[in-house]
């Protein structure tokens, strides 16, 4: 016997399939899922947001400076709010700096092989570039993949000179024309920055010989750096270094010549002055011109220098450090030697503009600028000095002291 | 209400109490509770009540908080402090030297129970190790002659105020400016230049100084007071390890008591020389 269908009864459920009325029948299981559909929606277009600049570029803009071979190191690999990167580089323009060198960890960039992630690197380079700004990229930080398990990240063995140097070249190709400058590694002469194993410019210079021609292959128009060495007095045989004068002829004996375009310099002053003479047994700011000696020894001459580190601290307790004022001073100083004295030195970038955090130490008495962006006084009297507000034939420190200083905003 | 519909009300308040339980209990201080609700085990303690002393340490560079005498014997307030402190609880005070950038990571390896060592207060610290209260505050203050009529940054306009050239006096003078208070800065290469020129200047009008630079002026003769409140703070704090619980409250009970009882008062005027007539500490 058949039924039908009565027609006061008729429900449009009633014609579904059974799944469908189930559904149909329970607002609230409907309620959980149009719940869910929304908080899923929310969070991918958060996580898109993350991913995106979301802070405008804003317009084009160049530095004005009477010494356009200030430099300054910033820090922003830790830094994820892409308003800090933003601030960050305008305050590095209006501070006069033409240069910064920004780290770009390998792996952060490539965490697995051959999936590359660029997007905080196009946030620096984005913003630097629209403030103007020359990076100088420095290369390094190994991801796990890429080294023995429970090795350090700034370890890496020679079979995996090729993958480092495929990570540049993807980076060379990717800011062609926008990235100028490659830094290979940072410090290797240091027993810490070689990933804690023993000091060797031989492979050091191997991963030259490795990394700079691929990137040169990938983008011809890339000025390689290479040595970034410390600075330091360890005695031969030291687990801790090798001295960076020994290291540098090392790496001219072995041919590395040919596998860089430009040296890297750290140039720390201590406590001294930076026309305190280059001595061999002394770390100060010239010691540079010894670096610079070894070049032009190895016929080198026609190629030029960095400073890619260096700098003075104003610590109340560090051994190392100076006075306040006298750092203002000897800073300033530095970046007129090398204007004036140094043509084989292109650019000075001095450690650090600013830290994402407090590092609660002496290294927080290196920053021009504090976490929160306030503008330390070193930082004020490197911009009067790019913006040529101070006199250029007297010392700063004699044209500041016991002198009023203009109020903010007024014109000396 | 249907018994399915109270029992999903129940479970939704349910999650809103977890959730309003977890925002509440974020941050080192919940996790402590936390901890102490299941384990109230305070190691470090325990073994200093064994072993009969306090281990603190402390990098003897910074005078007069800590520096080594002639005799190369490590000297000053913190050490007067950490004594004082031990000696409430009964115990010895034995003094590890350490260099300041390695204090907190000794701290942290069990080398020594705290660090008395003029270390600043670091928030993000706090997710690792404990700190006490303030004990001195080193940050920057406004000082005048003990005859000014200046009390605050407002008496400034129109004034001249003596600085460190780059210090943190001058950069908090520099924002004062940027907040409107029309100043000259007047930069010198030292403290103490600065004081002298506030002292037999008398165009200078006030001076912008940490408090330990200040402090020591004050021990050493400098007839000028500090007024209205730290305009930077930079607070001196003790250390401990995040689960020292026991070791936590001991040091918060003897350094109010310290307080109150006027040793603290006491020691600063050891080492940083008494204050101005008619000023009270």
């Amino acid at each position: 016997m058949s039924v039908q269908p009565n027609p006061t009864n008729f429900s449009p459920a009633n014609s579904l399939p059974p799944t469908q009325r189930a559904w149909h029948r329970q607002p609230r299981l409907r309620l959980i899922i149009l719940l869910l559909f929304v908080v899923v929606l929310a969070a991918s277009f958060y996580l898109i947001q993350l991913r995106r600049n979301s802070v405008p570029l804003g317009p084009q803009r160049t530095v004005e400076t009477i010494n356009p071979k200030v430099g300054i190191h910033t820090r922003l690999t830790d830094e994820v709010e892409p308003w800090k990167i933003k601030r960050t580089l305008e305050m590095v323009r209006e501070m006069g700096s033409p240069w910064i060198v920004e780290y770009f960890p390998w792996a952060y960039v490539e965490a697995e092989p051959g999936r590359f992630d660029w997007a905080h690197t196009d946030l620096v380079i984005d913003h630097a570039e629209r403030q103007g700004i020359e990076v100088i990229a420095r290369l390094g930080f190994v991801p796990g993949w890429a080294r023995p398990a429970e090795s350090s990240p700034l370890y890496l063995d020679e079979d995996r000179f090729a993958d480092f140097g495929a990570y540049a070249a993807e980076f060379a190709t990717r800011y062609a024309g926008r990235v100028r400058y490659i830094i290979i590694w940072n410090e290797p002469n240091l027993a810490l920055e070689w990933g804690y194993a023993e000091v060797d410019p031989a492979k050091y210079v191997t991963m030259l010989k490795t990394v700079y021609p691929m990137i040169k292959a990938a983008n011809p128009e890339v000025q390689v750096l290479a040595g970034a060495l410390a600075p330091t007095l360890a005695p031969p045989g030291s687990p801790d270094g090798m001295n960076d004068l020994d290291y540098l002829e090392t790496m001219y004996d072995l041919g590395a010549a040919d596998f860089f375009d430009i040296l890297s310099i750290h140039a720390y002053g201590w406590y001294s002055d930076p026309n305190e003479p280059a001595d061999p047994g002394v770390v100060n700011f010239r010691r540079s011109e010894l670096l610079r000696a070894i070049m032009v020894a190895h016929g080198d001459e026609e190629k030029h220098a960095m400073i890619t580190e260096g700098g003075w601290n104003d610590h109340p307790r560090w051994t190392r450090a100076v006075r306040p004022g006298q750092r203002i001073d000897y800073t300033l100083r530095a970046y007129q030697v090398a204007q004036e004295e140094w043509p084989w030195m292109d650019a000075v970038a001095l450690w650090a503009f600013r830290y994402p955090w407090d590092a609660k130490s002496y290294q927080d008495y290196f920053t021009f600028v504090r976490t929160d962006f306030e503008p330390k006084p070193i930082y004020e009297e490197l911009q009067r000095y790019t913006q040529g507000e101070l006199a250029q034939d007297e010392l700063p420190l004699e044209n500041a002291l016991n002198q009023p200083q203009p109020v903010q905003g007024e014109q000396p | 209400m249907s018994a399915r519909l109270r029992w999903m009300v129940g479970v939704a308040l349910l999650l809103v109490v977890a959730v309003a339980l977890l925002i509440w209990l974020r941050g080192p201080e919940s996790t402590r509770l936390i901890t102490r609700l299941f384990s109230r085990q305070d190691a470090t303690w325990a073994e200093m009540q064994a072993r009969g002393s306090w281990r603190v340490g402390l990098d003897p560079s910074f005078p007069p908080f800590e520096w080594l005498d002639d005799a190369g014997v490590p000297v000053g307030y913190d050490l007067d402090l950490a004594r004082a402190i031990a000696a409430e609880w009964g115990m010895e005070t034995e003094i590890v030297p350490i260099g300041y950038d390695s204090l907190v990571d000794a701290l942290q390896a069990g080398r020594i129970d705290s660090v008395v060592s003029a270390l600043p207060y670091d928030p993000r610290a706090t997710r690792d190790i404990a700190f006490s209260s303030p004990y001195f505050d080193a940050g920057v203050r406004l000082a005048v002659r003990v005859d000014s009529t200046i009390t605050s940054t407002v008496g400034l306009i129109g004034g001249q105020v003596a600085v460190e050239w780059g210090s943190m006096g001058d950069m908090v003078g520099r924002r004062i400016q940027r907040e409107g208070v029309a100043m000259e800065l007047m930069p010198y290469a030292t403290p103490t230049e600065a004081v002298d020129a506030l002292l037999n200047d008398p165009a200078i009008d006030a001076l912008l100084l940490d408090h330990v630079s200040l402090r020591e002026a004050q021990g050493q003769g400098a007839n000028i007071i500090a007024v209205g409140p730290s305009l930077e703070s930079n607070p001196y704090v003790i250390a401990m390890p995040l689960r020292a619980y026991d070791l936590q409250e001991r040091v918060a009970a003897t350094l109010t008591q310290l307080a109150n009882d006027g040793t603290l008062a006491a020691l600063e005027e050891r080492w940083f020389g008494p204050l101005p007539a008619g000023i009270e500490p």
